[in-house]
């Protein structure tokens, strides 16, 4: 009799029923068939529902809605209407939030950034004068202009983006991930979630970007902190070694497997197994945030700000380290980007926290061969009006939220490098045709119109390169199927390679 | 791996509905419907469009002529449509591309059902339940459980009875989220007399834990938290209402009252405190107030989360599909949710909370056990004292109604800003029911309706989830879905006598747990069997196993190192966290940012009062699977996991823990042995097992050694936590005592239920 070996048998029978009602998707059924639990190979790197493009994904979550209009999408026609207030037919019913819905105009707000064209793969890319580390990168990057989402608010935005509901309950992308991927590194977490700092930290995070909702709590994402231990409760308490751990988790098994013997529950080995997996945690943990291997090459591409713990550039290096350890799942969350007045102070400030960083990642990548399927992304929950709200000077404004445009990035696993995707008109307001027509109606998101990138399509997007279809990857929860992209999402194909 | 797909080939087939009963007669209720549902409907379901295309959802449509043919042929079975169809090769039914073919069994059950005549019958859960006239009067537990062994192949009994300090400590467990206290545990170890169980299921019953540990799990499926949960996510002002409902479940309020009064307290005549106060039920909902967010569309989102969470806690139904459309599955109409909203969208409070603590309407609300006894004893009338509301040193969130309701519209795909039609008279799906005659057009009506004896759902969705409590699973597997799409109850009958059964006697709680807890079917080993195939127990024939809740995983820890502190109530408790989990994620102008612990006797205060911050609560409760509160839960998954390995080892209470119960035994006992058996005697209600002595004190004395030889590290351990330290004690004795515990502290004794 081989207990460990029945306990993965019952285990994973236990679990194709607790799906419920025969529901199974084929996601649960490959992971099941594939997972370390049966065959103790990792989860399939090959994709879920078809051959995957990247093997990886690093989201880049720029939290408060960063202007597109200062740092990606060039509006040139907007410095001579400087404080007009917005045409009626631009805005076309738009609804605005209470911050702004008061003002008695919507005065025009060029931008007093200079832009400059960088060569890429196709047009080239203008980009502003407060990332010029990135630009240099473009012929790695597709920008997208024209991504759009409904709401109008943080709270429900960055909700929405994240976990495809703007009312809290649904699992976050990256539990979908791990739902239906698995892990490739059994001593580290498969969901690995930074919170980088910020001089301007506006805007609230919740757990629920990066929690389970109704998937198994085994799927939130673990936090990696610059404050105290790396991994909550990783460290020994003070007075307890490494050989002291080893001496009680030997005694924990033999009293775990005494009650087995007496039981018979499979759930105390899979518990014996966890501790052990801990045990291997708190060597790879450290090891993977000790920076001492990396040569000062790293730190000139990253800037000296990577040696200091939870600055972005910091969270970038240990992205690039995670990465290379197998980690499928790594997101950075970036806050203070919600620039309603004072916008060209913060933003500065901002973009001098990530700019550099940004473009040392992707470079990083490449020169490491990793580019190739490790998909980056970059973006926020919304983008920022073309008016001003607040006073108006040629120096100083503020922008208020915009959903209806904003722009995003991605770059490596399997994205077309070196383009860009959608447009919007002269004001950067709306959407427009590749021609620089109005769309006919508004993009929405019950019906793709080529050129829009509702959230839900860049959702369904990223589970495309990661191998999956959005359309598949299901649980059943509350009698229905549910999925991260909802009833929505349309795979971009035009920006994939 | 080919024989192992073939292995779950035959174990699903084997689990399908239909297979077993080859020659019988097809019940569509429990066998067709959930085909239909779940292959058919999403396009021929409640919810297609156009009159001309075909719906499966009722006899009428199945039969109706449509050129020539029709799915069902009353005067031709055999011929008819839908039995060509399902078995077209070409061009089968469901097309292939959605990915959901019928499988052979399913398509011979609808084969067979359609020859049978193809009648169509009610969903089960939408009939009333009624006992069956040969069930037992008393018990019918193990009446139907055993009726149910015979179904397996080959037929099995209940397992032998579990012994006695193993079911001891699993009745306490489920009763009260504690292992037994000696001075009830000892008389009844002493005795073994069926009348000294009944005694200690008593004792267990009229302690105050058990209040305390039932009400988490409402907590849960009310989506009870300390915050408003959404964007400044600020503190809340409505632990009064947990208080209260620890309070209903301690004192038994009938769960019909304890229903009335959470929906609809403040409508009912001349309304006490008490019953406002339960009304924070209704002002559960996360809420924002953020910067430019528009009223009205968080009135009509805080009213969906409303009607949505009425739904799941007390029909077990899912209605958010009906936000956008009508149900695809579910017989409920877009009109009808909207009916049903009607109930919750004419309530006082402003939809924006101002990220106020006190966002109104409030009342002054008790705020420790002492205010709360001046109000029972004033609404007992028990003395003449005036109303000592005017003295209660806090505030709590209230329903109340406006004068004139809100007009309701259908928002045509939930959207706020899109009413149409004519404005909605509240109402609830016809499918359930119908609203009592004299029954009130608000929620004190939607109350009177679901405690009135045909209401089809209420007491099965209740019943079900104590069920759930104690036995570890429910007889209906998905307690959140009663719906076409949820699972059938493994025990139908058994569900239907139980729910009547509530309703019979009074909704008295503690009477149907103590039927639960006595029966034969509780009371069974919960050893593996060999001789069963049945990993799920679903035929409930071997005792429950499962890990235990974040929160009983704490408390044990707290109780058995005597740090429990036993004040009940009052503002949430901040045990120990780590460093900078709330500021990293927190709005500046947020008055939840900043944690800072508690000090004394609120760290030990047990888990279900620790502050529940809904955007970031306690990592020793999400890590064990605890929800965070922004929606309702009511089942928790049971994952085992790395990060609670470290958290069980490393976490400062549990290292302060480890610390008090090894003072606690040294000083119980003067030798190893039996320090270690009262260490045993306190998690397991039994002396340490030989196995155990042996690893234990081998790692007792290899530890000793260590912290002989390396005091400062002894004494480094020790200073984790508050707690104060035992000075007579050696300290590298009680480091390594210290840490004997914790290791068994971390083992199945005190993490499952077995």
């Amino acid at each position: 009799m081989n207990p460990l070996r029945d306990y993965e048998l019952n285990l994973t029978r236990r679990q194709l029923f607790g799906r419920g009602a025969l529901g199974l998707g084929t996601a649960t059924m490959a992971q099941l068939l594939g997972s370390e639990a049966l065959a103790q190979t990792p989860a399939s790197p090959d994709g879920l529902h078809h051959p995957a493009k990247a093997k990886r994904v690093i989201y880049l979550f720029m939290s408060g809605g960063p202007s597109q209009q200062d740092m990606w999408d060039h509006k040139p026609k907007m410095r001579e209407m400087f404080g007009k207030d917005l045409p009626e037919h631009v805005r076309d019913g738009q609804r605005i939030t209470g911050m702004t819905a008061g003002q008695k105009k919507l005065p025009l707000c060029p931008s007093k950034y200079d832009f400059q064209k960088y060569d890429n793969n196709d047009q080239g890319v203008w980009v502003s004068e407060l990332l010029p580390h990135t630009a240099k990168v473009a012929k790695e990057l597709c920008v997208v202009h024209s991504t759009f989402t409904e709401a109008i608010n943080h709270d429900p935005a960055v909700t929405y983006i994240q976990t495809g509901s703007q009312i809290p309950g649904r699992p976050s992308l990256g539990s979908w991930l791990s739902y239906g991927l698995g892990r490739m590194n059994e001593d580290l977490p498969g969901y690995v979630v930074m919170h980088a700092k910020t001089n301007f930290g506006e805007q609230s995070l919740f757990n629920r970007l990066w929690g389970p909702g109704f998937l198994s709590s085994e799927h939130q994402g673990v936090l990696l902190r610059s404050q105290g231990d790396p991994v909550l409760y990783l460290n020994n308490p003070k007075g307890v070694s490494r050989t002291d751990r080893r001496a009680q988790l030997n005694a924990l098994a033999a009293l775990d497997e005494t009650q087995h013997d007496q039981f018979g529950d499979p759930e105390i080995l899979a518990r014996i197994k966890q501790h052990e997996m801990a045990y291997r945690m708190q060597t790879s943990v450290p090891e993977l945030m000790d920076l001492s291997d990396e040569k000062d090459a790293t730190f000139t591409l990253y800037g000296e700000e990577a040696r200091k713990a939870g600055t972005f550039a910091a969270c970038c290096l240990n992205a690039r380290r995670l990465a290379e350890r197998g980690v499928r799942n790594i997101q950075i969350f970036h806050r203070g980007w919600d620039a309603h007045g004072n916008l060209p102070k913060e933003h500065e400030s901002q973009c001098k926290d990530i700019d550099q960083a940004c473009a040392a990642l992707i470079t990083d990548l490449k020169d490491r061969g990793l580019l190739d399927d490790t998909l980056v992304v970059w973006g926020g929950e919304f983008g920022r009006t073309a008016y001003c709200q607040g006073k108006l000077t040629e120096k100083n404004y503020g922008r208020d939220h915009h959903p209806r445009c904003f722009t995003t990035w991605m770059a490596g696993g399997g994205i077309k490098p070196g383009i860009t995707y959608g447009r919007t008109d002269d004001y950067g307001y709306n959407i427009v045709q590749a021609d620089g027509t109005p769309m006919a109606s508004q993009p929405d998101k019950d019906s793709w119109t080529p050129g829009s990138v509702h959230i839900h399509d860049l959702n369904a997007t990223i589970l495309h390169l990661l191998g999956i279809d959005h359309q598949k990857l299901t649980y059943r929860y509350q009698g229905r199927d549910f999925r991260l992209t909802d009833i929505h999402g349309h795979v971009i194909k035009d920006i994939l390679l | 791996m080919t024989s192992r797909i073939a292995l779950y080939a035959t174990l699903i087939t084997a689990a399908l509905p239909g297979s077993l009963l080859a020659e019988e007669k097809i019940d569509f209720a429990r066998e067709v419907l959930p085909i239909l549902s779940n292959k058919c409907f999403a396009c021929h379901g409640p919810d297609t469009k156009k009159a001309k295309d075909l719906r499966l959802d009722s006899y009428a449509a199945a039969i109706k002529d449509r050129k020539g043919t029709s799915a069902i042929d009353p005067d031709d079975l055999e011929g008819s449509e839908l039995i060509f169809r399902i078995h077209d090769e070409d061009d089968p039914m469901p097309p292939e591309e959605d990915g959901k073919p019928l499988t052979a069994a399913e398509k011979e059950t609808l084969t067979k059902w359609v020859k049978q005549g193809g009648k169509y019958a009610s969903h089960w859960s939408f009939i009333p339940p009624r006992k069956e006239k040969n069930a037992p009067k008393t018990n019918a537990i193990d009446f139907y459980i055993e009726a149910r062994h015979q179904q397996h192949k080959p037929a099995i009994s209940f397992a032998p009875k579990a012994d006695l300090p193993v079911l001891a400590r699993r009745a306490a467990l489920v009763l009260t989220g504690l292992p037994p206290e000696p001075k009830i545990l000892d008389p009844l170890l002493s005795d073994q007399s069926p009348e000294a169980y009944q005694k200690f299921i008593d004792a267990l019953l009229s302690s105050s834990h058990y209040g305390e540990h039932q009400a988490r799990y409402w907590l849960d499926a009310v989506r009870y938290g300390d915050t408003h949960g959404l964007h400044l996510d600020n503190r809340r002002g409505i632990f009064p209402y947990r208080d209260w409902v620890v309070r209903a479940f301690n004192e038994n309020l009938p769960l019909d009252d304890f229903i009335t009064w959470q929906l609809a307290g403040d409508l009912l005549p001349n309304p006490t405190t008490t019953q406002k106060i339960a009304t924070g039920f209704v002002r559960m909902n996360p809420t924002t107030s953020e910067g430019g967010a528009i009223a009205a569309e968080f009135q009509a989102k805080n009213t969906f989360d409303r009607t949505e969470t009425f739904g799941t806690v007390m029909l077990g139904m899912t209605f958010t599909c009906c936000r956008c459309h009508t149900h695809k599955y579910d017989p409920i109409t877009h009109d009808e949710y909207f009916s049903l909203f009607a109930f919750f969208n004419s309530t006082a409070d402003q939809p924006m909370d101002g990220n106020k603590y006190d966002h109104g309407p409030v009342i002054k609300a008790p705020a420790n056990p002492g205010e709360w006894k001046l109000l029972q004893a004033f609404e007992n009338k028990k003395n003449d004292a005036p109303n000592p509301a005017a003295s209660f040193t806090t505030t709590t969130l209230i329903a109340q109604e406006l004068p004139k309701p809100r007009v309701t519209k259908v928002l045509q795909r939930g959207e706020y800003h899109s009413p149409s039609g004519e404005a909605l008279t509240p109402n609830i799906p016809a499918v359930m029911g119908t609203l009592p005659n004299d029954a009130p057009r608000n929620r004190l009506g939607l109350a009177q309706w679901l405690t009135s004896d045909d209401q089809p759902l209420v007491a099965r969705v209740l019943v079900n989830r104590m069920w759930q409590r104690i036995f570890g699973y429910g007889l209906v597997r998905t307690p959140e879905d009663f719906g076409l799409q949820g699972e059938q109850p493994t025990h139908p009958e058994l569900l239907d006598w139980l729910a009547v059964e509530l309703q019979e006697k009074n909704w008295d709680l503690k009477h149907l747990l103590r039927l639960m807890v006595s029966s034969r079917t509780f009371q069974q080993s919960s050893k593996r069997r060999g001789d069963l195939d049945d990993p799920q127990n679903r035929f409930f024939a071997q005792g429950p196993a499962f890990r235990l809740d974040a929160e009983v995983i704490r408390d044990i820890g707290l109780w058995s190192s005597g740090l429990l502190d036993p004040t009940m109530g009052g503002e949430g408790v901040k045990p120990y966290q780590p460093a900078g989990l709330w500021k990293t994620l927190m709005h500046p102008a947020s008055n939840t940012k900043n944690y800072v612990a508690d000090k004394g006797a609120k760290l030990y205060r047990r888990s279900l009062y620790v502050y529940w911050k809904r955007t970031s609560p306690h990592p020793m409760m999400t890590l064990f699977d605890a929800p965070n509160r922004e929606a309702s839960c009511v089942k928790r998954s049971r994952t085992s996991t790395a990060l609670q390995s470290l958290a069980l080892f490393n976490e400062t209470q549990r290292i302060e823990m480890g610390r008090k119960l090894a003072e606690r035994i040294i000083t119980s006992a003067p030798d190893d042995k039996e320090r270690l058996d009262h260490l045993y005697k306190l998690l397991a209600c039994r002396p340490a097992r030989d196995r155990e002595r042996t690893v234990c004190l081998k790692l007792l004395q290899d530890l000793t050694k260590r912290y002989q030889s390396a005091p400062a590290d002894a004494q480094a351990l020790l200073t984790a936590g508050e707690a104060p330290i035992d000075d007579a004690l050696p300290a590298a004795q009680l480091a390594a005592w210290a840490q004997v515990v914790t290791t068994v502290l971390a083992s199945d004794i005190a993490l499952a239920v077995f």
